[in-house]
């Protein structure tokens, strides 16, 4: 079942000439992990937006666990249901104390205090922070803002979780824990994700992979079919991962390889048996 | 000309208090004028530390460091003059740009060093040329231009400098592929052309695979390795002891000699993976 | 170099002092502060004093933190002391001298009376932390949204700007190495250069600190802030047996300093 639907977007930033969102739809499974991909300015971060309504479409629709993001009396109930984490991890944390952060949304919520008590530290163990919950944010790593940034999100039990560049500003450990704590989120506890990146190996384990360019959509499917398109992939100014960029060369230099292996071991593998 | 030499360095942050925190344990490093160095490490292995040492932005707290065989804090004229000498792009660099326009942003450094209207000019088109700059930019206020651009701005303002040594912190983190790329090649066509030696600390393997003729890994304060690409990317263990890893390509490579497959050679950029399995296959044919 | 900064610093600790309802905290404070105002005898200084002194040592607070906070404000104090010295009547300590044994005493009294000033309100930033401090007030200052006060607003921006002073600080060293690589110089020079020199530290600075404003208005939007209607805590403040205790103790402690300024004025 689709649990957010986008349809046929347009969208003007006040004062720009040039659209950002130029005709943009889309359907997202409830449970599935999206990856869109795409270079700065291509409109993924103003589509992210329109998810949680904190841009509305000029034209064109979206709506998200049937509600209409357009109906501002909405507004508030479809922000508890799509979680937004962004890029700077230090702009995002608004409290002193780590618990104190995650409860933020909660207490925005109304919600009573034992029970936020109890969505916090459960938020701070799905992101693996709960040691870390008296700690003031600005002596974390990045990476561990970031997860305190996401516990701050499913304290409000979102059933989509929308990341804009979640990982731009990481090291690559930061990186690698974030990414395995979100893919863990859509696994084990079901929840929606949206994940906007413009690193393309954060991308080769989602469901499903939408690539976008100067605000529209240029193609959508799985990693394996996505990837397999180098040309187009360069032509957006886009790098596809080492694996598929080898077997692409070795492609058109006669061998018989297939052009949809993403991992090491399958590309290695691929390559091998055709020798 | 600059040779660089680091001499015993060691240095602790806040020493005495309860905060102390030894950064540089003892490093010893010859950087011989023209060398193109990546220098790894994992976050907190000091790297930040030991290339602001370089320009004197912090001051041991034993060792030295020697340029051309002088010491760069015997003084405070000394101590600036350095900085003129190597120039140092922090990461984000984007960050520090504060002039009405693209152009005064550029001519800060070089204004800083006291040269005639004239030859700043004349730096600050060249510079804006190295970094892809276009003087169409040199009249926009920095702050409305993409990030891409801003960062080359940011990049160009050190380079006016004529910096004979200039140390880049992750030039091209937050930037998207096609941005990076750029700014990579730029880094490799300035070095080319100008015979100064470039340090690049980056996370990214792929790209100093690419760019590095040396490759220095920093561990807890220390130098672990040191040595060409083909040296340090053949021990993927000792890197991954490190917090690091190998490049996708070597990675490949490894993969495929498990297989039995023939790879000759180092392997750790794209090109060289791709003539490796080729001769590998030609091999096989005969 | 900036990251020295002191003032308003916690101090996380777990003494009973520690545990004590921000609340509590504050209004024992306001109640110190008044009776150090009503102290008038040595005596009661002392007995103000030694209050002070038990308190740093229930709160494990070294005297060396105290005297570390109180550094800045040396100026203010020996300024005091001197005018209160020199301006003050009655008998000189040498014939004809313009310093008199009066005017030593008042300044004593003076200097002591602002060092206990400062180091009741340290005493209370270095036990509390800045969040369950602007809680505290708060509650505090609710009844005042009867009047229209916006203390909500008020308490958030406090600790909004309480949670962003370590990063505009790291920022600043940041974007100052940064110039520093390209030549700046901070250091030498007039006034007025030194004031230009700080430029193209500030411009940057205030770029970042809207450009962090506005990603965080909008963080807050989409973890559902509204306003202070509606809202409820994850901690609410709770007052414990100590902490009226705590309370009753500060009342007599006022009480008995008041009482002293009566019976023994003039000692």
């Amino acid at each position: 079942m689709s649990i957010i639907l986008v349809n046929n977007v347009h969208y003007t930033y006040p004062g720009d000439d040039m659209e950002s969102l130029c005709g943009v739809s889309l359907s997202i499974e409830e449970g599935s992990f999206v990856a869109v991909l795409g270079h700065n300015g291509s409109g993924k971060s103003t589509l992210a937006k329109h998810l949680n309504a904190i841009l509305i479409p000029d034209e064109g629709s979206v709506s998200v666990c049937g509600m209409d993001t357009s109906d501002e009396q909405l507004a508030i109930e479809i922000r508890r249901n799509v979680g937004m984490v962004f890029q700077n991890p230090d702009n995002q944390i608004v409290a002193n104390v780590v618990e104190d952060d995650v409860a933020f949304a909660p207490e925005n919520l109304g919600v009573p205090s034992d029970e936020i008590r109890r969505r916090v530290d459960e938020a701070l163990k799905q992101v693996g922070m709960i040691e870390m919950s008296s700690h003031a944010p600005h002596l974390l790593s990045g990476g561990q803002k970031q997860r305190v940034a996401i516990a701050g999100v499913i304290a409000m039990h979102p059933k989509i979780i929308v990341l804009d560049e979640p990982t731009a500003m990481l090291d690559p450990q930061g990186r690698k824990d974030v990414l395995n704590t979100v893919m863990r989120l859509c696994r084990e506890e079901g929840m929606t994700v949206v994940y906007i990146t413009h690193h393309m190996e954060e991308c080769v384990d989602a469901d499903r992979l939408v690539v976008m360019s100067n605000g529209s959509i240029v193609t959508e499917g799985t990693p394996r079919e996505v990837f397999s398109q180098v040309e187009l992939m360069e032509k957006e100014g886009l790098t596809v991962p080492e694996t598929t960029r080898i077997l692409y060369d070795l492609k058109q230099s006669g061998f018989s390889v297939p052009l949809d292996e993403l991992s090491v071991e399958g590309c290695a593998e691929a390559i091998a048996s055709a020798f | 000309m600059a040779d660089i030499i680091i001499d015993s360095l060691r240095h602790v942050y806040s020493e005495g208090t309860p905060f102390e925190k030894v950064a540089l344990e003892k490093i010893d490093l010859e950087i011989p004028h023209g060398q193109m160095i990546g220098l790894l490490g994992h976050t907190g292995s000091g790297k930040s530390t030991l290339i602001q040492h370089l320009n004197a932005l912090i001051k041991p707290t034993s060792g030295s460091v020697l340029v051309d065989g002088a010491d760069i804090n015997a003084d405070k004229k000394s101590a600036r003059a350095v900085k003129f000498k190597i120039g140092l792009v922090f990461q984000y660099p984007e960050y520090q740009l504060f002039e009405e326009t693209a152009y005064k942003d550029i001519a800060y450094g070089p204004g800083n060093m006291g040269l005639s209207e004239a030859e700043i000019d004349e730096r600050v088109r060249e510079a804006a040329a190295f970094s892809d700059v276009d003087e169409e930019l040199f009249d926009r206020s920095p702050l409305e231009l993409s990030g891409g651009q801003k960062r080359r701005i940011a990049i160009a303002g050190v380079i006016a400098m004529r910096p004979e040594v200039l140390i880049l912190d992750e030039p091209t983190s937050g930037l998207d592929p096609e941005a990076s790329e750029n700014i990579l090649r730029n880094i490799c066509t300035y070095r080319k052309k100008t015979g100064s030696t470039v340090i690049v600390v980056s996370h990214n393997m792929d790209d100093i695979a690419r760019i590095a003729e040396r490759i220095i890994v920093l561990s807890k304060g220390t130098v672990a390795m040191d040595g060409t690409p083909a040296e340090v990317f053949s021990e993927p263990e000792k890197l991954r002891e490190y917090g690091l890893s190998v490049p996708s390509s070597t990675a490949i490579a490894m993969e495929l000699i498990k297989r039995g497959i023939n790879i000759q050679g180092p392997v750790y950029t794209h090109d060289m993976l791709k003539s490796a399995i080729l001769k590998a296959k030609e091999a096989e044919r005969c | 170099m900036l990251k020295d900064v002191t003032l308003g610093q916690y101090f996380p600790g777990d003494t009973i002092i520690h545990r004590l309802d921000p609340r509590t905290k504050l209004i024992v404070v306001v109640l110190f502060i008044v009776a150090l105002f009503q102290a008038q005898s040595w005596l009661s200084y002392a007995a103000v004093l030694a209050a002070a002194v038990i308190c740093m040592v229930i709160s494990h607070i070294k005297p060396k933190n105290i005297f570390n906070g109180l550094k800045p404000m040396l100026i203010v104090i020996v300024l005091t002391a001197f005018l209160n010295m020199f301006y003050t009547e009655g008998t000189p300590v040498i014939p004809g001298w313009i310093i008199t044994w009066e005017g030593i005493d008042k300044a004593l009294k003076m200097i002591l009376r602002i060092v206990l000033l400062i180091t009741g309100t340290f005493l209370l930033t270095y036990t509390t932390s800045p969040m369950s401090l602007t809680d505290g007030l708060e509650y505090l200052m609710s009844p005042l949204k009867k009047i229209k006060v916006p203390v909500h607003e008020m308490t958030m921006m406090m600790s909004m700007a309480l949670r962003f002073i370590p990063s505009l600080i790291e920022e600043t060293d940041r974007i100052m190495s940064a110039q520093r690589a390209r030549g700046a110089d901070f250091e030498s020079g007039g006034l007025i250069k030194r004031a230009k020199a700080l430029i193209p530290v500030l411009v940057p600075l205030f770029v970042s600190a809207f450009r962090r404003a506005d990603d965080l208005a909008v963080a807050m939007e989409c973890r559902c802030y509204h306003g202070g209607e509606g809202r409820t805590r994850m901690k609410v403040l709770r007052m414990s047996a100590s902490d009226w205790i705590a309370l009753a103790v500060s009342a007599a402690f006022l009480i008995l300093i008041i009482l002293m300024k009566k019976l023994w004025s003039g000692v």
